[in-house]
């Protein structure tokens, strides 16, 4: 039987890295019962800390929702690795380490020989993932910049948005969402290899690659001699009509909208059953052509309803749609809470927080945050005393030497 | 690292990326697809634009490192094959709509018994159960229905999507995650499980956290094209280079306002900025603008410097001065660039392969890079297979003779 600690109790983890990509992997880590210690500087403080959703909409660093939602679970640490004293303490937590996760700059921590190679030296066995915008070596691997940038190296920013118009791009980092599901994936693998071997092994993400597989097809025809992909708003080469549609706001709401993709002439004509004055025998190409009388009288049908009406309708038709749920929306789906998506747990400062569950559910072990994320430092008494065993002078002269800051 | 793994790989094109994951870490995956091909050979793009099996651009790109079977899971002879395949399978991956595989003998309920060790992983879009369970769906619903859409776009213009589909990726690399951690659990268990992946859920990972706002009592994210909206205000990240665009932030305080420091000393450097402006440190700025001891006008003065300077320069220059200056600043790289790039030059990020048919391929190579005792190590490097091009292979593996195979060929099973 797992230990009811979690199917990853044994596993213990140090989380150098920040903001959104590497956090994301202790959290999943810390679900499933790994020990692991968030170190932060509580001198430069995790931007996550600095950015929203806010509790109460009020900005603060131990107020924000995101800095929460990706440590959850975690033990946090303030270290001042600038300190050489901070940087032997994070030595001791190598060693007890199976997992070290971190973020900095390529060549950052060769300078305070905290890198691979170097750690490998105190600890062969060592899982260490490092993951940066554009990985540990090359010509641009110094780039520094959030995954915001990385939407821009990644190719996705300028494939986000109208063909007349500059690029939008996604929203926020998005070199942060599919990176973590990679290095995720392949610390895991790292662990069993582990299991099996006893070795050791090193990571180099470069969260712009990763984000790259998500574009791959694009990728590939362009250099294969094919076409060269060009931002195409909603359009889509094998569904029509495809695109979002405007709806009826609800009161209070400037805006509303719904989703319709249209896979096949089977959707079509199950379509042109709901929505009058739809020629149901029109083929791809032809829909194609009438593109924008078929778009405006979608417009027109979904205009005279709420998105969740359309919807509605439309599903009971099996034809693709959803209306763009808001964050409001998102807390109030019935989907979402079947499947227990936003989760509740009381919080030392804010009396209750809401955290995202895991998207994977395991019908065993299923996992889960069981704590909030720590406030900075919150818990140096308990990692330095109780892991790491130092005695209280020698805790008392880190703090001295500005070391737990 | 997973070479003992073997992953029976059953996705159509939602959920393919997930065996893939695996594949270039080592497993042995096998694509099962019915004996017509699977409907993701039929998504575009097409090798010279000809909508055949072995011409879908998409379904290469998401089947390295994969070997390829045909079995026709309609028929019992066909669904008898995959039992014997799943007898020294660890993981199952499928995307069926809920109930699809059930109607069909082969969902984990029933299988459990039979194959009490097999991780079973369900890619679907909004989960196995639930009042949208049998909702129809494509990459623009789960991602309106994650929240991610709304917050995308143009201001004065309806939200958009990414323009390559992203919703069936996101929630296949989970399916990824959440089957190599039930793998870690069969270590403790001995037993299976089955893993339950929601598009919609995944999509919602794309929102910077931003889909806990209302919950949390904050405000709703505003789309912006270029940068983000906060109560009703723009700030554009993107400028234009002489080239195409790029992409900054400038912000002082305590977290980026470092990066406000280099830029000023690159706008001096360019003559853009009185030298003065060096002592200036926009990491205590605001605290000072608060005070009113520093100058208001002085960011935009900053902003529109900088904006100046880019709009004389190429992408690459600008790449460059960030790397020398150490700026917050990055290129918008479209896909001619990528394809040109130096960094993915360099970190070997492309590799050919020769097809089964002779044709040469180029693809990216596996999304991480793994040393283990300093040696770097590739998975990456079989080509996407050609529909059955592995029947052979596989069946014969499980004992079945020519003739079978033959026989089975014939009555179409395979």
């Amino acid at each position: 039987m797992p230990d009811e600690r979690g199917i990853l109790a044994d596993l213990k983890v140090v989380d150098l890295s920040w903001i959104v990509a590497g956090p994301t992997v202790g959290r999943a880590l810390a679900d499933f019962g790994a020990t692991v210690i968030r170190v932060e500087s509580a001198a430069r403080v995790d931007t996550a800390r600095v950015v929203g959703p806010f509790h109460g909409d009020e900005p603060g660093v131990e107020h924000s929702g995101l800095y929460g939602n990706v440590n959850a679970g975690k033990l946090g640490l303030a270290l001042d690795l600038r300190v050489p004293e901070a940087r032997e303490v994070l030595r001791d937590l190598v060693r007890w380490a199976d997992i070290l996760s971190e973020s900095f700059t390529a060549g950052v921590l060769e300078k305070w020989e905290l890198h691979y190679d170097a750690l490998r030296e105190i600890k062969p066995e060592l899982i260490m993932l490092s993951s940066t915008l554009l990985g540990q070596y090359g010509p641009e691997r110094s780039v520094s910049g959030f995954g915001t940038q990385g939407a821009g190296m990644a190719g996705v920013l300028d494939l986000t948005g109208w063909p007349d118009r500059p690029p939008a791009g996604p929203y926020g980092p998005y070199t942060d969402y599919p990176a973590p599901r990679f290095s995720l994936t392949a610390l895991l693998a790292a662990l069993e290899h582990r299991r099996r071997t006893g070795q050791g092994a090193h990571i180099d993400q470069a969260q712009a690659e990763a984000t790259l597989h998500l574009l791959a097809p694009a990728l590939i025809d362009h250099v294969n001699g094919g076409a060269t992909l060009r931002r195409r708003g909603n359009d889509d080469p094998q569904m029509s009509p495809h695109g979002v549609y405007p709806s009826r706001p609800p009161a209070g709401r400037a805006e509303a909208w719904v989703a319709i993709a249209v896979r096949d002439d089977d959707d079509w004509r199950r379509l042109a059953g709901v929505i009058e004055g739809l020629d149901a025998t029109l083929t791809l190409p032809q829909r194609r052509d009438a593109a924008e009388q078929i778009d405006a009288a979608l417009a027109a049908w979904t205009g005279g309803r709420s998105a969740a009406d359309a919807e509605r309708a439309l599903q009971a038709a099996n034809v693709p749609a959803h209306a763009l749920s808001d964050t409001e929306d998102a807390a109030n789906d019935p989907q979402l809470a079947h499947r227990g998506h936003f989760l509740r747990l009381p919080h030392p400062l804010h009396g209750e927080t809401v955290l995202e569950a895991p998207r994977y559910r395991l019908s065993e072990t299923p996992g889960g945050p069981t704590a909030t994320a720590p406030q900075v430092g919150e818990h140096a008494a308990r990692v330095l005393g109780e892991i790491l065993h130092y005695n209280d002078a020698r805790i008392a002269s880190l703090a001295a030497a500005g070391a737990l800051s | 690292m997973l070479e003992h793994l073997r992953v029976i790989d059953l996705c159509d094109e939602r959920g393919v990326l997930a065996g893939q994951m695996l594949a270039d870490l080592g497993a042995d995956v096998i694509q099962v697809e019915p004996p017509g091909g699977s409907t993701g050979r039929g998504v575009a793009p097409f090798f010279e634009g000809t909508a055949e099996a072995e011409r879908s651009i998409f379904w290469a790109a998401y089947t390295r490192n994969k070997r390829s079977v045909t079995c026709d899971l309609e028929c019992a002879e066909g669904r008898t094959l995959l039992r014997r395949l799943l007898a020294e399978a660890d993981i199952l991956f499928e995307s069926g709509e809920p109930g699809a595989m059930a109607a069909l003998g082969l969902d984990y309920e029933q299988l459990r018994g039979e194959f009490p060790r097999l991780i079973y992983a369900s890619i679907t879009a909004f989960g196995q159960s639930g009042p949208k369970a049998g909702y129809a769906a494509t990459d623009l619903t789960i991602w309106a229905a994650g929240t991610p859409l709304l917050m995308t776009g143009d201001d004065d213009r309806p939200p958009l999507r990414i323009s390559v589909p992203q919703a069936w990726s996101h929630a296949a690399a989970d399916a990824a995650g959440g089957a190599m951690l039930a793998l870690h659990a069969r270590h403790a268990t001995g037993r299976g499980q089955h893993v339950d992946v929601s598009a919609q859920a995944s999509a919602a990972q794309a929102t910077l956290g931003q889909v806990l706002a209302h919950s949390l009592g904050a405000v709703e994210p505003e789309r912006y094209a270029g940068g983000v909206k906060m109560r009703g205000v723009g700030f554009r990240g993107t400028t234009e280079a002489a080239d195409g665009w790029i992409v900054f932030a400038l912000a002082p305080g305590p977290a980026i306002g470092h990066f406000v420091n280099h830029a000023v000393r690159w706008l001096i450097d360019e003559g853009a900025l009185e030298p003065e402006q060096a002592e200036e440190d926009f990491v205590t700025f605001p605290d000072r603008l608060l005070a009113g001891e520093a100058d208001p006008e002085l960011m935009p003065r900053i902003q529109q410097a900088l904006q100046t300077l880019v709009h004389g320069k190429t992408k690459r220059e600008m790449l460059d001065i960030s790397i020398a200056y150490d700026l917050l600043l990055a290129a918008v790289l479209d896909i001619e660039d990528l394809a040109q790039s130096r960094q993915l030059a360099a970190r070997d990020f492309w590799r050919d392969y020769a097809l089964a048919d002779g044709r040469r391929l180029r693809l990216p190579a596996a999304p991480l890079q793994i040393s283990i005792e300093g040696e770097r190590q590739r998975w990456d490097t079989h080509p996407p297979p050609a529909l059955g091009q592995h029947n052979d292979e596989v069946w014969g593996a499980l004992g079945l003779s020519a003739e079978e195979l033959a026989a089975l060929r014939s009555e179409g099973v395979i």
